[in-house]
């Protein structure tokens, strides 16, 4: 009895104590608190995968790769190896130590002569230099000589002939030796008792005929080899500013057109037909590897000049002078822009014959010093060529209004097609002289049948694959730049991989470039160059149609927001519910144990 | 007859921006100066221009007749047609209400109708369109386009872009719709730059407050000039009773008056065209920015933006190759190699092309034919949504085993 009472006495006191605003007897429930806290950490889950849903696709692009490829560019130069050999006929038998003398003194005069300029694509800095000393007798030629000539073989060419046919016997003879791999640029010097005569030939020799000492003939050869072969021929001046007319696609249209300004006068036609065929197809096929070139062609009536001319009775002709030549061009009335085929970003090259009315018929073109121009035609660079001609007699023909389409003659047609080829050689920035001036005396330059000889295509090879390159870094460089700072862009997969493939044939460019085959390497740093540019100019970069992080937020706050912040507060509440509730238990539970002991 | 016309458009600039967001392009670019001083040596080749009118709408006959008033000018100062886009918002000359069908005048006395022959609008109506503008100053255009609705300048070309509509503080009103902001515009000139688009930009525009337009350029070779101050508005200049609205707006009018007195041959400078803006005439003050031009204004003659001088060069000599018989067998063979070569080297180019193309068909492609296989499975769409009820029922019963 009493240990009930006691009991019921402990009880009686722990009641007294017993407060039911702090304490409370029964240990709080999770379950309230369990299930808030499962919705919160569903809600939680869930946010990686929105995430990753909203994520916007952006291709992986190379970026490591691009700036390696911008940081090589800049650094070292497109530089290409070019190998030089001249050949000594007639000079007697020689020892090895004044081969290597020689050799030595051409190596020397050559950097002397190139020192000034470190231009991307020249051979400036790579080029090695063998000597041969093809006599009768003897046959000098250093061990270790790459070039292999084969001795004795250009005994059969005659430096008699015809220059031309000289031309195409070395190059059978030495073709065979160079079949594969590097081109070799060779000076052949053959001694005789004859006055000097040099001459460049059309594929990638030149010849020195004549009674020369060693050490004129190393003067003379280092000069051609520099100038000529390396640089393509041309004087420093002649150039100014960048004479590449390619498209940023890697095509170039050529559309000739013919203009007659009055048709009230006479209305001619020619036969472009024949040109193309003829003419003007292997020109387009040497400059294959440069550039992708179309031709068109029209013919234009109602186009007059828009510049002005004066009557000028001692020539008996009209008259405009190099200072007109700016306001030559009719942009109004001459629509020579009609081209379907060209492509968004290819260049196009007009060439224009202007055949005047009756009333300034003939029309001459008067070069500052007063002279007649021998072309009586202009260019001007990028745009293209323009060429006066003017019928050969002037008379209208009055019997009959309405007459007969008159044809320029085939003559007439072909010295237009030479000033044609004189001017695409201008816009490409080459020279049409026929002599090289050098300071160590002149030679003579043949022409190519097809436009440009092999020297100078070489030249432009190395001169195209070094800017194609140049541009193409500098492209990619600013794509990644650009796709860097916008972290919401979307980067389609085909941007990826013009991207990739562009720095693919970039990095092909080079390794060709670094072996020395120009025309590949040409090729394939238009294709670099036509790639960046694609991607660069992909219509789906624009900074209007992509959406920001603000956007991305505005879009999907409205769905989740007032849920989720429900959900936060409500798992807020519970967790303060739940803890004061566990506090009010615990001070229970210690009251009781402290009545306990 | 003054008609002043008070244009103001207070949009709230967060809700632009929410829209139209390219501000982080505005920090791009900070290492390109090296690459761009590349194309400073770049020599003067061509010239482009630009003309932009931003407005729909009757009432805004006269932006329609600015732009078409400095499309005549450049025209006849020698930019050729091809080298000029033309963006006009809306079509004037066809509109019910215009008393005189298919003509456009810029002047009561109707002496010169600004619609006659071989006007060629490239963008027209509703293709005016921020989106579209900024598409021809950056280049990217779909493949379709063709070339005459492009810019197709390089790092020679002098770039003519004027710019007329309603604007405010730092935007331009496009189409009563969009606007263009002015950190876009300096995005857009930034672009350019960086892919040598233009060697000298001039940036004309005559809107209320234009010279706002302008804070956010940073590119080099750039000029400015607006038609008013910040807070100032551009006026129109007179009123057509004829055609019942203003045809001209002040700014406009008065360098329209400048160029009449010039032909191509000129040499009036830069400077004299923007010393010719009398403000008390304007009754707002043109402004002028040109911190960003390495030239001087006295020696930049108007031409070289307003007009197309071409840099010729005399062809000295044809290119003759002597024709020759007697050696034509000897040369055959050597001939004859490098054609094969030719071609072997031709042969390498489309299969790069090949590969090109069909890389990115391949990997889209797989993808498009497996999803289209596992839709066969389902042959209803509507057994889909079944599937994905049932999936919820377990859900549902977790949920409520909780609570009970």
């Amino acid at each position: 009895m009493a240990e009930t009472s006691e009991i019921s006495e402990q009880k009686a006191e722990l009641e007294k104590g017993f407060d039911p605003n702090t304490m409370r007897k029964t240990k709080p429930g999770v379950k309230r608190l369990a299930l808030t806290l499962s919705v919160l950490f569903s809600f939680l889950l869930g946010f990686p995968f929105l995430w990753k849903s909203i994520e916007i696709y952006r291709a992986p692009l190379p970026f490591k790769d691009i700036d390696s490829l911008s940081e090589r560019i800049t650094s070292n130069p497109l530089q290409f190896p070019c190998g030089f050999q001249a050949i000594f006929v007639g000079f007697g038998s020689k020892t090895y130590e004044e081969l290597s003398r020689l050799e030595y003194s051409i190596f020397n005069r050559m950097t002397g002569l190139t020192s000034k300029r470190t231009q991307c694509g020249s051979c400036s800095s790579n080029f090695s230099v063998s000597v041969t000393f093809d006599s009768d007798s003897s046959c000098t030629q250093n061990g270790h000589n790459p070039a292999s000539y084969h001795c004795g073989e250009i005994k059969n060419v005659d430096f008699n002939a015809d220059d031309e046919v000289v031309d195409d016997e070395l190059e059978f003879v030495l073709g065979r030796s160079y079949s594969k791999g590097k081109k070799w640029y060779t000076v052949i010097v053959v001694n005789r008792d004859k006055m000097i005569k040099v001459a460049i030939g059309k594929y990638r020799h030149a010849w020195i005929v004549g009674s020369v000492s060693e050490e004129e003939a190393a003067l003379r050869i280092s000069e051609i080899f520099t100038k000529v072969f390396m640089n393509g021929g041309n004087e420093e001046d002649v150039i100014h500013g960048e004479f590449m007319p390619v498209g940023a696609d890697g095509k170039i249209i050529l559309s000739f057109n013919l203009l007659n300004a009055d048709p009230q006068d006479w209305i001619y036609d020619w036969d472009f037909d024949r040109i193309e065929e003829t003419m003007l197809s292997p020109v387009l096929e040497a400059l294959g590897h440069i550039a992708n070139i179309s031709v068109e062609s029209q013919v234009l009536y109602h186009t007059p000049k828009s510049s002005f001319s004066h009557w000028d009775d001692e020539r008996g002709a009209h008259i405009f002078s190099v200072g007109d030549l700016p306001f030559f061009v009719n942009s109004n009335e001459w629509h020579l822009d009609t081209s379907v085929t060209a492509g968004g970003r290819s260049k196009i090259l007009h060439f224009a014959v202007y055949i005047p009315s009756a009333k300034e018929c003939p029309l001459l073109l008067q070069v500052p010093d007063g002279d007649i121009s021998e072309t009586n035609g202009f260019i001007s660079p990028m745009w293209g060529g323009i060429i006066v001609w003017s019928p050969p007699n002037c008379s209208r023909d009055t019997e009959s209004n309405y007459q007969t389409c008159r044809k320029i003659s085939s003559h007439d047609l072909q010295m237009i097609y030479e000033v044609f080829m004189g001017q695409l050689r201008q816009l490409f920035g080459l020279t049409s002289h026929n002599l090289f001036i050098g300071r160590s005396g002149g030679a003579i330059k043949l022409a190519s049948e097809k436009g440009f000889t092999e020297w100078e295509l070489d030249f432009l090879s190395r001169q195209h694959a070094c800017s194609n390159l140049h541009s193409c870094s500098t492209t990619l460089s600013s794509l990644s730049r650009l796709v860097q700072s916008l972290p919401r862009m979307i980067i389609m997969e085909e941007i990826g991989k013009q991207v990739e493939f562009s720095l693919e044939a970039a990095k092909q460019a080079e390794s060709d470039a670094s072996l020395g085959i120009f025309y590949s390497s040409a090729g394939s740093s238009r294709q670099a160059r036509s790639l960046a540019e694609d991607a660069f100019f992909h219509p789906s970069i624009m900074s209007v149609s992509y959406y920001s992080f603000e956007h991305c937020f505005a879009v999907y706050s409205p769905f989740f927001l007032p849920v989720s912040l429900h959900v936060i507060l409500a798992a807020l509440r519970e967790w303060k519910r739940y803890k004061q509730e566990k506090t009010k238990y615990l001070t229970w539970v210690t009251k009781s144990n402290a009545a306990a002991s | 007859m003054k008609e002043t016309l008070k244009v103001h458009f207070q949009f709230s600039p967060m809700a632009i921006r929410i829209l139209l967001l390219s501000l982080c392009l505005s920090n791009l670019y900070a290492s390109s100066s090296a690459v761009a001083s590349s194309s400073q040596t770049a020599t003067h080749t061509n010239n482009w221009a630009v003309l932009v009118c931003t407005s729909r709408f009757w009432f805004n006959y006269r932006h329609m007749a600015n732009t078409l008033s400095l499309y005549r000018t450049v025209k006849r100062l020698g930019i050729p047609d091809e080298r000029i886009i033309l963006m006009l918002a809306d079509d004037m000359a066809c509109n019910a209400r215009n008393k005189y069908p298919a003509q456009v005048f810029n002047n009561e006395n109707h002496r010169l109708n600004l619609y006659g022959d071989n006007v060629e609008v490239d963008y027209r109506g509703y293709e005016v369109t921020v989106e579209n503008f900024l598409r021809v100053l950056t280049g990217r255009h779909e493949t379709a386009v063709p070339r005459s609705k492009r810019l197709l300048s390089d790092e020679g070309s002098h770039i003519l872009l004027y710019m007329t509509g309603h604007g405010g503080e730092e935007f331009l009103k496009f189409q009563d719709s969009e606007e263009l902001q002015s950190h876009d515009l300096a995005d857009a000139v930034k672009q350019m730059k960086e892919k040598g688009r233009f060697k000298e930009l001039l940036i004309m525009v005559d809107t209320c407050q234009a010279a706002t337009l302008f804070s956010q350029l940073h590119s080099p070779g750039v000029l400015a000039i607006g038609s008013s101050l910040k807070g100032e508005n551009s006026y129109s200049h007179h009123l057509d009773s004829d055609v019942g609205v203003s045809v001209v707006d002040r700014f406009t009018f008065y360098t329209l008056a400048f160029f009449e007195r010039l032909n191509m041959y000129d040499n009036a400078s830069l400077n004299s065209l923007f010393s010719s803006y009398n403000p008390s005439l304007l009754m707002s003050t043109a402004y002028y920015r040109t911190d960003l031009f390495p030239r001087r204004l006295e020696q930049v003659p108007v031409t070289n933006f307003f007009g197309s001088v071409m840099e010729t060069i005399h062809t000295d000599r044809p290119y003759r190759a002597r024709k020759r018989k007697e050696s034509q067998d000897r040369i055959r063979m050597p001939l004859k190699e490098a054609v094969q070569d030719n071609q072997q080297r031709r042969l390498s180019d489309p299969e790069i092309e090949v590969r090109r193309v069909q890389a990115p068909e391949d990997s889209i492609g797989r993808t498009w034919n497996s999803l289209q296989n596992k839709m066969k499975i389902f042959e209803y769409p509507e057994t889909f949504v079944y599937y994905g009820l049932v999936m919820m029922l377990p859900l549902l019963a977790v949920s409520t085993w909780l609570y009970s």
